[in-house]
Parts: structure tokens; C-alpha cells; sequence
């Protein structure tokens, strides 16, 4: 569905996402693990067409990305939820919602994805006429996912969806994200709760200045010592790592 | 072959062999021949009077330059300081005020300052202070209305700035127009009295007015020069490049802030003494808007923060408005006639000068920001040798370079209570008590969001507390100004690196230092034989530090921060916060971006500087790097500390797993 | 003090405020966008002022010498405002496509400065071209005055207060009903999520460019109908008035730049009344200044001067 074949980008003088390939599979949850600055937004931006390769393609459905435009690909079915949320604080939830299906025509398409956000989030169509700066960081994160399902996505893309969120709310939002999947959704998220995110997820990359150092099915990477070390930070202080 | 390559290029250009300091002493040498000998050689009054006008310009070019070029202050009203200047000069030498005489003008006359003019109506004052005793007390009065002005406008964002200092340049003139009384309004001031050198007066001829702009000029670029290169010239291209790092790096932004301001308006001060005595009037139209964007366009042209540069720069644009500009009118205007063309023989470009300063402007906006003679220079690329990266394992090799730390404090150095921050309904921090033993390394972590750069923030100045208390070793720290707090011996580096971009490597080490040097403005430019060694005992201070990294900046020291890569940014983030000599190093994950090679390295260089006594608070997310480095772990949670222990305690602790392992890390 | 002289001031400060809220809200439609002081705004006003007294000598109105009714006066009205808001917009938008767009991520001060230049340089070809004396206003409008309680009304101020409220109606439904509107609403809160909606910014700046330069227009016909003059002057004591009042509103806020606009009018009618004209600008500065110093986010704004 998507691949990144060889991506190089570049900010500035820096040397961002150095030869990255991914590979996400129609249907999939992909997660995409990393230490802050190692690249996980940069490739969010990549695929949304906010930063452009400076080497490399990435292709959706078998095309090109290439030159096409922001709204084109959310037309075409990638949508985001951004880091932090990122809702339009002082316009209305409804209003956000509206900004969701930006690229596509009101009717009753648009009801209908309405009515499945309300189905999702029940809380959201309690709020519609507030203003989305007033809401809780939990109720922020449902009109932000619910946002990008207005466009009826057929790849969402999430950035930290868990990110300042307490505990609670992390376990909902993870089995919401399950439950989008399970709709048909494919699902590329960048985490940094990775003992979460490996469980929902089926296959993950570990990316590390802006490298790929390990990829591989969920499940195995739970297993991995390397990933225990060196991202999930399993602390080991019975066995420090002594400077060998 | 390769050698008579070298020697001949060595003929073709003779100057190569000589070093950049000795070339760049002929240059200066053979400018200042030129303008001694130029009005000797060009004996034509009015090219000196046009000669004369545009060194004051560049006088003024080279003083906004330091408002704008070195310290990154936008100010549009700038004609404002030249207008106070000039009519400081008016009203002291001038017939405008004439009060009635009295005994208590006495000293004054005995002192020249006065005269007595006897009038059938009663004796009247007419002052007739030395222009060369005015010259710098302009420069002072102007430089005191620099801070007036600028106070104000200290806290405001770079274009709101600009706006003000706008308003200020209009107020100006208006108020000028609206007192005649001093300034004789719109009709321009009367009668000013021209210069005397041992009784020579200067008239209206241009020569003597010309030499005077010489020595003017010659004055400002030395003083610029020797500013720039200063301690105080690295404060304010600090505050140019990160307002917010110069603080947290020591600088007292304000102070800095206004000194600028009061330079600046001082060599507006004196230029508008010398501009109005030569004119001998002046008028409010003088030193409006359009005064000021003339200025503008000029540094803009010449290079902003290039102190050549805007010299050129305005010495180009005057002599383009009083020279080029009506020679090609008259070409025109013959090629009119040549051809019949009416319209061609009536064209006066001279008219449309502000039009091709709006263009110029625009111009160089679009295509070349940096000016003809741009501020930063270009570095030589490094070898291959220098490239290549020396690993270096087991901390730094050499320490002398840190110099001592204070290590009489043995208990407690930083305690904190209760500290909560609320960003609108947001609450930050929750009540946060934390305590960081002398000598000790603590660690904070917590999942993004949880609060633990908002707590060095709260530390450091940055953001201020509701309620809590702060206290470093003995003293209540909470709500002071960041370089209070680097000077009390905080440092900190930045989770999304705030290096100075534009200044050098070495530069970034030593505004690093800034605290812990003592020039000022004036050691800067007398620069005595303690502010010599001060600057030299810095320097290479600052090299020792860069060298505790092996060739990993050393040979970067004069390369821009902000060409370098992103764990060398990190590293020199490092290095400035040493520099300051704290006592407590905030670290905000100084790892982040690095790769398992580099972070290794990094942790054992971060453990010997523990070992040398430096006591460090760090935030981090590479939980071995915390296990490996950490004495104590605090693990926030949405503002809220919700364990604190060993590494191995904290590990154990079920709400830590819960918050910040998830919950198979629970269930496991 | 004289009440029917307040009242008048007042009247006639309703009638300036009217066009510095126009002006005014081309200041904060382009601000809350791209958070960008345009200066070329000065005078794309006084360039539209031209074009206002060009499109009404298309009728062969000279100054005050022919008056037109009726629907005939409706007809000229309109087509004079439409092709002045028209052309001024479309000045707008180049300005923005050929000068600011390039600006667009060069960090600092650089964009300002840039409009500082664009300003000078439409200010410098009407200078140069038009000349500098001031041109008799074509004002085809009848002088049509009712005293109330000793106070003056005029027709041409209720047409002034008509066509200003109605514009600011049409914005106001523009900016919170279209779909145009919300984006740019979006784009001015968070631009980068704005985009990853789906939503062109850069067309949205366009239509912020050209939405405020063409009220500019509007407010440059107001004035000319208001004082019968134009010169190349104008742009700039206008410009600052209205700059003033997007401040004291609170830059990026469109009621605020309305509320800001009217107040600033008051404060020139009654100020120039009670006080001098010749210090009615160091009043105005005073109040940016102080505004600005003190009270940074204005009456409604949001956004805010002072670094974070």
C-alpha cells in the first residue's frame, strides 16, 4: 500500500532520513519506533507531502508520489492524525470535523462519516459546538483521529497518538485504533510507547538517526534483546552495560 | 613542475605571501590614503560637499548597523537619534533661544559656552558651545533618548519592535515641528554657528567638514570593530541569533539590549552635530521616515553586520543619488535631443532616487539577503583527516580545560518544593519536590509531554512557577532571570538545540563564558592590557574545551554552528554549558539523535565530568543511558512525580511500569 | 465643554472609523496568516485611491461639479467600489505572488523589510507619475445634510457607515460560512495542520491578500468621497492610523479590527478637537506604543507581540 523505496531527506544541513525503506501492506498496523530526533516525524511529513524527498520515492497503491500535491493525497485516502494533536483551537469540534474532510464535497457521504466518528467517540457529538481548544487532551485525541476519518482515509497515518495522554485514555485509544484496523483502515503509526504499540501492531521499524536498525514482525521484536536494550529501555541495571 | 606552479602563482599574485592581518592593514592603509588625499587630488567644492554628506551617511549606516546588524534589533526610526543630535547642536550654537541675561549665565560665559549680545530691549544670551565640545555630548544625549526609547520596547517581537521604534521616529520631527520656540518648527533652524579650530572658522566650505567626516567615520569603524570582536559584541549577535539561549547562557538581555540602542543613537548623535553644523539649519523634513529607510536601504545593501559593507553600502547609494544619477540624466537628456524625443529630455532620476532605493531594497530581499559584502565569512573545508571521526572511549582524557569546580558544598546543592506551573488550564507541573545532592548525576524521565523540559524551564527562568520553591545551593533561585540564574552556576543545554546558527563554533563556546568574563564597552575598546588578557585567556580556554571532544570540533572551531551535524551540535550544546563553569549542568536529553556509538561515548564523557564534581540533573529517554549514568531516577507523569529511587527501584515500581512501560511490560 | 460639537466629533469619528476598520482588517487578515507587518498595505490604499478617482472620471465626474440621483448614483457607486476593490485586490495578490511569496520561510525580519520596499516603491511610481499635488476628489454624491439637535448628519456619512458595515458583514460570513473561509481561519491557528487537511495555503493567502487589499480599496473610495482629495500621501498617515487600530484591536482578531478601527476614528475626531490636529499623529503613536508596551494582545487578539 505504501513504500518508501531509498528515502533521503534533508533539513537544511541536516541529513535527516538517510536511505529509509518501508513497506506497509493494505490492512496492516505498522508501527514505527524511535528516540526523539531520530526521524519518526520526518517521515510523517514525507508521507503527507509537508517534506520532500531529497532522493528516493515513495509510492502509494503502486504510483508515485512524487509532485503530488497535500490535498491530492489526502483525497486519495492517506490522512493524518498529527503529533500533539494539533486541533484548530478556536474553531468549533464540528468545525474541525469539517476541516477533516476538507478535500471532499458535503452530502451524505459526509453524515455518514459523521455518524461513524459519533459511533467511535460518542463523547465528540456531545461537544460539537465547543471550541476545540476547551476540550481535555483525551477528548482532543478522539476529534483528532475522528478528524482524519472524515476523510475517509484508506491509510491513516498517527503520530504519537499516545503522547501526553494518561493511562487511561492510551488503553482506549489503542483499542480504538484496533478497532478503526479492524474496519479496514491501515495503520501507520509512529510511536514512543512501544511496549503498547508492539502489541496492537503487526509489523514495526526501529528507526535511529534516521536509519532503519531493526524491522521486523511485532511479536518478534517484543522478543528482541537488541529492542530491549536499545529503545525500549527495559532497565537493566543488574546487568548496566558496561562499557565494553 | 608542481613548484613552478606555486612560484608562479605566487608572482601573479604578490600578496598572497603576506599574512591576512598585514594584508588586511594595507587595505585600511590605502583607504584612508585615499580619503585624506581625495579632496587634494578632485579639488571640486561641491564633489567634496557630495563626498562629505555621504561619510555622514555612512556614519549613520554604521550606527544603525549596530542596532540592527550586531544586536538583531529592527529599528525604523532610527533618523529619530540623528534629528536629537542635530538639534542639540542647533539649540547650543545657534540665535533659536535667547533668554534674557542674567548673572547666572556669568560662568557660563567665562567658560565660552555663552555670549552676551547687548540689545537696546536688555542683554540676551546667545550660546555658542564648541561644536567639538558638542560632538560628544550629543552623542551622550542621543544615546540617553536610545534607552528611553528602547526601554519600552524590550520585550516586544522583532516586527512589533520595529513598529514602535516607527512611532518614535514620527514623534520626533513632529515635535520638533510643534515647538518652535527651540526649534523654529517647519522654517528650520537660524544661524548656527559653524565650527572654529584654533580660530579658524569652518564657514561653508565643504573641505574642512569633509576631513571631519573623515575622522568621524574612522572613528565609528574602530569602534565597531572593536565591539564586534568583544565580549559585548558576542552578547548581542547572541541576542540576534537566539534570543532565549543568550539569556539562559548568561547574557542580561536587557542590558545588552539598550546598550545597543545607546550606541547606535550615539553615532546618529554626533553625525547629526556634524550634519547640521555643516548645513547650518535644520528641518523637521530632515529626519523623517524616508531618512530612515535611506539608512536602511544601505545597510541592507552593503551587508547587514558587515561594518565595510554598510560603509560601502552607503557611500555607493550617496554618490549614485548626487553623482551617477545626474550625469545619466544629462546623457538622457542629450540622447533626447540626439533623437527628438521630448520626454527623454526632461527625465530627472535624481527625482526618482527614493524609487531606486525601493527597488534596491526589494532586490536584495529577494536575491541577496546577505548584502554585497556579506557578515559572514566563508570557512576552508576540512581534510579528510579532519573529517574522519576519533572515536574516544572512556570519558574525556583531559580535563584542565574545565578548570575547578567548586566542590565545598557537600550536601544538598538543589532542592526543590511544591513547584507547580500551569500553562492557561493546563497544568504542567504538579507539586514537584526534587532534590539533586552535590556531586550527584539525577535523572528525570517520563513519556513526552509529561512535563521535564517544562521543569528546566521553570529552573532556568524560562517559565515562571505558581507556586514552589526553588532552592540552589542556599538560595531561592525561583523567578529569576535566566543569566542570574547561569551566573549563580546553572547551566543547561536544549532538548531541541539552540546553538547560535549564525556565529562560529568557537564564538558559541565563548558567549558560553560570558558570565565569567568582565569587559564591557569601554575595556572592549580601549582594550587595556587585563581586557587583552582576559580575551586571550578565553580564547584559549575555549579551544581546551572544544579539544575535550578530539577532532570532533576542534576543527570546526571556526565553522558555523549551524552547518554542523547533528550530534556535533549536540556536543557543542555540551561544550557551551561547560564553558559558563557551572556548578549544576542541566542536560536536556543529550543523547537524542545520536546513534549507540556516539551515545556510549557520550555517557562515559558526561560520568568524568561528574567525576571532576559537576553536579548534573538530566532529562533522557534511553533508559540505559539513565541506568548506566544515574545515582537517582525522578519519573514524571503528567506534571506529576509518581516514583523516585535507584534505577533498579524505579524499575520495580508498578505505577512507573504502568505509565511509562505500558501494560505488557505490566503483565510481565 | 460644548455637548453638540462632541456629538459632531462623534459622527464625524464613526465616519473615519469606518474606513480605518476596512483598512485596518487588511493588517489582520494578512498578520493572522502569516504573522507578517505589511507595510506595502500604506499604499496599496493610496495607489487604490487612484484608481477609485480614475474609475469615477471614467462618468466625467471632475471634483464636486456634477451630482448625480437616483440609480444613476447606485449604478456609478457600485461599478466605481467593484472595480476599485477588483484592481486593488488584484494589486494585493501580485504584491504577494511577486515579492512576498520568495519571503515566504526566511526566518526574522526579512519579509517586513521587504514590504517596507514594496511600499516605497508603489508610493515613488504614483509620486513620479501622478505628481505631487493633491487631486480633486470626483464626488458625484448630492449634499443632502439634516440637523439634528444641532448636530450635522450628511448623507454621504450613512452611506459611508452602509457600505462599511455591509462589507464587514460580508467578511464576517465569508471567514465563518464558506469553506474558503474556515480554511483560512485554520490556516491562520495552525497552518502546518491546515495543509496536512488538504487545504492550499498558499490560495489561502492569496484570498487573504486579496480580501484585505481590496477592502483597502473600499476604504480609499470612503475616503476620497469623504475629504474630496487624494495624493500620494495619504497611504501613509492612514496606513499608521489603521495599523494602530489592528494593534488596539488585537492583531489577527477581525472584530478587532473593526472595534480598533472605530475607536481610532474617535480618538483622531475628538482628539483633533479637543487637543490640536498638529499633535493628533503623536496621539496616535502614543496610543500604539502604549498598546503595544502594555497591553500587547489588544482588545481581542490572541496573538501576541512579546516572545513567548
Amino acid at each position: 500500500m505504501l513504500e518508501f523505496r531509498a528515502v533521503d531527506t534533508h533539513y537544511g544541513d541536516l541529513h535527516v532520513l538517510k536511505a529509509v525503506d518501508y513497506r506497509i501492506e493494505a490492512g496492516e498496523i505498522v508501527c514505527l519506533l524511535g528516540g526523539n530526533a531520530s526521524g519518526k516525524s520526518t517521515t510523517m511529513k514525507a508521507i503527507m507531502g509537508i517534506v520532500t524527498p531529497s532522493r528516493g520515492e515513495i509510492l502509494y497503491e503502486g504510483q508515485s508520489l512524487n509532485g503530488v500535491s497535500v490535498a491530492e493525497r489526502v483525497r486519495r485516502g492517506i490522512a493524518p492524525v498529527l503529533e500533539a494533536r494539533r486541533l484548530f483551537p478556536r474553531m468549533t469540534v464540528y468545525e474541525n470535523l469539517e476541516m477533516g474532510a476538507y478535500t471532499r464535497h458535503h452530502g451524505h457521504e459526509f453524515d455518514e462519516d459523521l455518524q461513524r466518528v459519533f459511533q467511535l467517540f460518542p463523547r465528540v457529538e456531545e461537544r460539537l459546538a465547543q471550541l476545540a481548544g476547551t476540550l481535555s487532551g483525551g477528548e482532543q485525541q478522539m476529534v483528532a483521529i475522528g478528524r482524519a476519518l472524515m476523510a475517509r482515509p484508506k491509510l491513516l497515518c498517527m503520530d504519537e497518538p499516545s503522547m501526553g495522554l494518561s493511562p487511561a485514555y492510551v488503553e482506549q485509544v489503542f483499542d480504538i485504533i484496533q478497532e478503526i484496523n479492524r474496519q479496514g483502515v491501515t495503520i501507520f503509526m509512529v510511536e514512543q510507547n512501544a511496549n503498547m504499540a508492539l502489541q496492537i501492531a503487526h509489523r514495526a521499524y526501529v528507526l535511529q538517526t534516521g536509519q532503519i536498525v531493526l524491522s521486523g514482525p511485532a511479536a518478534s521484536l517484543r522478543e528482541n534483546p537488541l529492542i530491549r536494550e536499545a529503545y525500549l529501555g527495559e532497565l537493566r541495571v543488574e546487568e548496566a552495560p558496561a562499557a565494553e | 613542475m608542481v613548484e613552478l606552479g606555486a612560484k608562479a602563482s605566487a608572482l601573479s599574485r604578490p600578496f598572497a605571501r603576506l599574512s591576512p592581518a598585514l594584508r588586511a592593514r594595507l587595505g585600511i592603509l590605502c583607504v584612508a590614503l585615499l580619503a585624506v588625499l581625495f579632496p587634494i587630488i578632485h579639488g571640486n567644492d561641491a564633489d567634496i560637499d557630495s563626498a562629505a554628506n555621504a561619510l555622514a551617511f555612512a556614519a549613520l549606516a554604521l550606527g544603525l548597523n549596530i542596532v540592527v546588524g550586531f544586536a538583531g534589533l529592527l529599528d525604523l526610526g532610527y533618523a529619530a537619534f540623528f534629528a536629537i543630535g542635530a538639534y542639540a547642536y542647533g539649540a547650543f550654537a545657534s540665535w533659536q533661544i535667547q533668554p534674557h541675561w542674567s548673572a547666572f549665565w556669568e560662568p557660563f560665559q567665562w567658560l565660552t559656552l555663552v555670549a552676551r549680545v547687548h540689545q537696546p530691549t536688555g542683554d540676551l544670551v546667545h550660546f555658542q558651545v564648541s561644536f567639538w565640545l558638542m560632538l560628544p555630548l550629543s552623542a551622550g544625549i542621543a544615546a540617553f533618548f536610545g534607552i528611553l526609547f528602547g526601554a519600552p520596547t524590550l520585550r516586544l517581537k522583532g516586527d512589533y519592535l520595529a513598529i514602535v521604534t516607527l512611532g518614535f521616529g514620527e514623534i520626533v520631527p513632529i515635535v520638533a515641528r510643534n515647538t518652535p520656540s527651540i526649534t523654529n518648527g517647519a522654517m528650520g533652524l537660524n544661524g548656527v554657528v559653524p565650527p572654529q579650530l584654533f580660530g579658524y572658522s569652518f564657514g561653508v566650505k565643504a573641505l574642512p567638514y569633509y576631513y571631519v567626516a573623515v575622522a568621524l567615520i574612522a572613528l565609528l569603524i574602530f569602534t565597531s570593530y572593536r565591539l564586534k570582536d568583544s565580549r559585548v559584541g558576542r552578547a548581542w549577535m547572541a541576542i540576534r541569533e537566539d534570543e532565549i539561549a543568550a539569556g539562559a547562557m548568561g547574557v542580561d538581555r536587557v542590558r545588552f539590549k539598550l546598550l545597543a540602542f545607546a550606541i547606535g543613537a550615539a553615532f546618529a548623535g554626533a553625525t547629526g552635530t556634524l550634519y547640521v553644523a555643516k548645513l547650518q539649519t535644520a528641518t523637521p523634513d530632515m529626519f523623517m521616515f524616508p531618512v530612515s529607510v535611506m539608512i536602511l536601504v544601505m545597510i541592507v545593501f552593503g551587508g547587514i553586520g558587515n561594518v565595510w559593507g554598510v560603509v560601502l553600502g552607503a557611500m555607493i547609494l550617496q554618490i549614485l543619488q548626487s553623482w551617477i544619477l545626474e550625469d545619466m540624466s544629462e546623457w538622457l537628456h542629450a540622447l533626447g535631443r540626439l533623437i527628438d524625443v521630448g520626454w527623454l529630455q526632461q527625465i530627472q532620476l535624481a527625482s526618482s532616487i527614493e524609487l531606486i532605493f525601493g527597488v534596491i531594497l526589494v532586490t536584495m530581499m529577494l536575491y541577496r539577503r546577505q548584502g554585497l559584502i556579506p557578515a559572514t565569512r566563508r570557512t576552508a573545508p576540512l581534510s579528510l583527516e579532519e573529517q574522519a571521526a576519533q572515536i574516544q572511549r572512556g570519558g574525556f582524557r583531559s580535563l584542565q580545560g574545565l578548570g575547578t569546580v567548586d566542590r565545598s558544598q557537600t550536601d544538598t546543592l538543589l532542592a526543590i518544593k511544591g513547584l507547580t506551573v500551569r500553562f492557561g488550564g493546563l497544568v504542567a507541573l504538579r507539586s514537584v519536590d526534587l532534590t539533586v545532592p552535590a556531586h550527584g548525576v539525577v535523572a528525570v524521565i517520563g513519556p513526552n509531554g509529561s512535563g521535564k523540559s517544562t521543569l528546566f524551564n521553570v529552573m532556568t527562568g524560562l517559565v515562571s512557577a505558581e507556586a514552589g520553591s526553588i532552592n540552589f545551593a542556599g538560595e531561592e533561585i525561583r523567578g529569576l532571570a535566566p543569566h542570574r540564574v547561569l551566573e549563580r552556576g546553572i547551566a543547561r543545554t536544549f532538548q531541541n538545540l539552540r546553538l547560535f546558527a549564525g556565529l562560529s563554533v568557537l564564538e558559541n563556546i565563548l558567549v558560553g563564558m560570558h558570565a565569567r568574563l568582565k569587559t564591557g564597552a569601554v575595556g572592549a575598546l580601549a582594550r587595556l592590557p587585563w581586557n587583552r588578557r582576559e580575551e586571550r585567556e578565553a580564547r584559549e580556554r575555549a579551544l581546551e574545551i572544544l579539544a575535550l571532544f578530539g577532532n570532533r570540533l576542534l576543527p570546526r572551531a571556526d565553522h558555523l554552528a549551524g552547518s554542523l551535524s547533528y550530534a556535533n551540535r549536540r556536543r557543542s550544546e555540551i561544550a557551551r554549558a561547560i564553558a559558563a563553569r557551572p556548578r549544576l549542568l542541566l542536560l536536556d536529553e543529550p543523547t537524542a539523535g545520536m546513534n549507540p556509538a556516539e551515545t556510549l561515548e557520550l555517557v562515559e564523557q558526561i560520568k568524568s565530568l561528574n567525576q571532576l564534581g559537576l553536579t548534573i540533573l538530566l532529562i533522557e529517554h534511553k533508559l540505559d543511558v539513565v541506568a548506566n549514568l544515574a545515582d537517582k531516577v525522578i519519573v514524571l507523569d503528567h506534571g506529576e512525580k509518581i516514583a523516585e529511587g535507584t534505577a533498579a527501584e524505579v524499575r520495580r515500581d508498578p505505577e512507573v511500569i504502568r505509565a511509562y512501560l505500558g501494560r505488557s511490560a505490566a503483565v510481565a | 465643554m460644548n455637548y453638540q460639537v462632541l456629538l459632531q466629533q462623534v459622527v464625524n469619528g464613526l465616519s473615519l472609523g469606518a474606513m480605518y476598520s476596512l483598512l485596518a482588517l487588511g493588517f489582520t487578515l494578512v498578520y493572522g496568516i502569516l504573522e507578517l507587518i505589511n507595510f506595502a498595505h500604506f499604499n496599496v490604499f493610496m495607489v487604490a485611491s487612484f484608481i477609485g478617482m480614475w474609475a469615477l472620471q471614467l462618468f466625467g465626474i471632475e471634483g464636486q461639479g456634477r451630482v448625480m440621483t437616483g440609480f444613476a448614483l447606485i449604478g456609478v457607486l457600485t461599478f466605481a467600489f467593484a472595480v476599485t476593490m477588483l484592481l486593488s485586490g488584484v494589486l494585493g495578490v501580485l504584491i504577494e505572488r511577486i515579492a512576498l511569496r520568495p519571503m515566504r520561510n526566511v526566518r526574522g525580519t526579512a519579509a517586513m523589510i521587504t514590504t517596507i520596499g514594496v511600499s516605497y516603491i508603489l508610493f515613488n511610481i504614483i509620486l513620479l507619475t501622478v505628481g505631487a499635488d493633491a487631486k480633486n476628489f470626483p464626488n458625484p454624491l448630492p449634499v443632502v445634510r439634516w440637523q439634528v439637535g444641532g448636530v450635522v448628519l450628511e448623507m454621504r456619512e450613512f452611506l459611508i457607515w452602509g457600505i462599511a458595515l455591509a462589507l464587514m458583514i460580508a467578511l464576517h460570513l465569508f471567514v465563518s460560512r464558506t469553506r474558503l473561509g474556515k480554511a483560512m481561519r485554520a490556516t491562520a491557528q495552525d497552518s502546518e495542520a491546515a495543509r496536512m487537511m488538504g487545504v492550499d495555503v498558499d490560495w489561502v493567502i492569496v484570498t487573504a491578500f486579496f480580501l484585505g487589499s481590496a477592502l483597502a480599496g473600499a476604504a480609499a473610495l470612503i475616503f476620497g468621497l469623504y475629504y474630496n482629495f487624494t495624493n500620494f500621501l495619504i497611504g501613509y498617515k492612514a496606513g499608521l492610523r489603521a495599523f494602530t487600530a489592528a494593534v488596539l484591536g488585537g492583531i489577527g482578531s477581525v472584530t478587532g479590527a473593526m472595534l480598533g478601527g472605530i475607536l481610532i476614528g474617535l480618538v483622531e475626531s475628538l482628539g483633533g478637537q479637543f487637543i490640536a490636529v498638529r499633535w493628533t499623529d503623536v496621539i496616535i503613536f502614543s496610543i500604539l506604543v502604549v498598546v503595544l508596551v502594555f497591553f500587547p494582545s489588544g482588545l481581542m487578539g490572541r496573538a501576541t507581540p512579546t516572545k513567548s
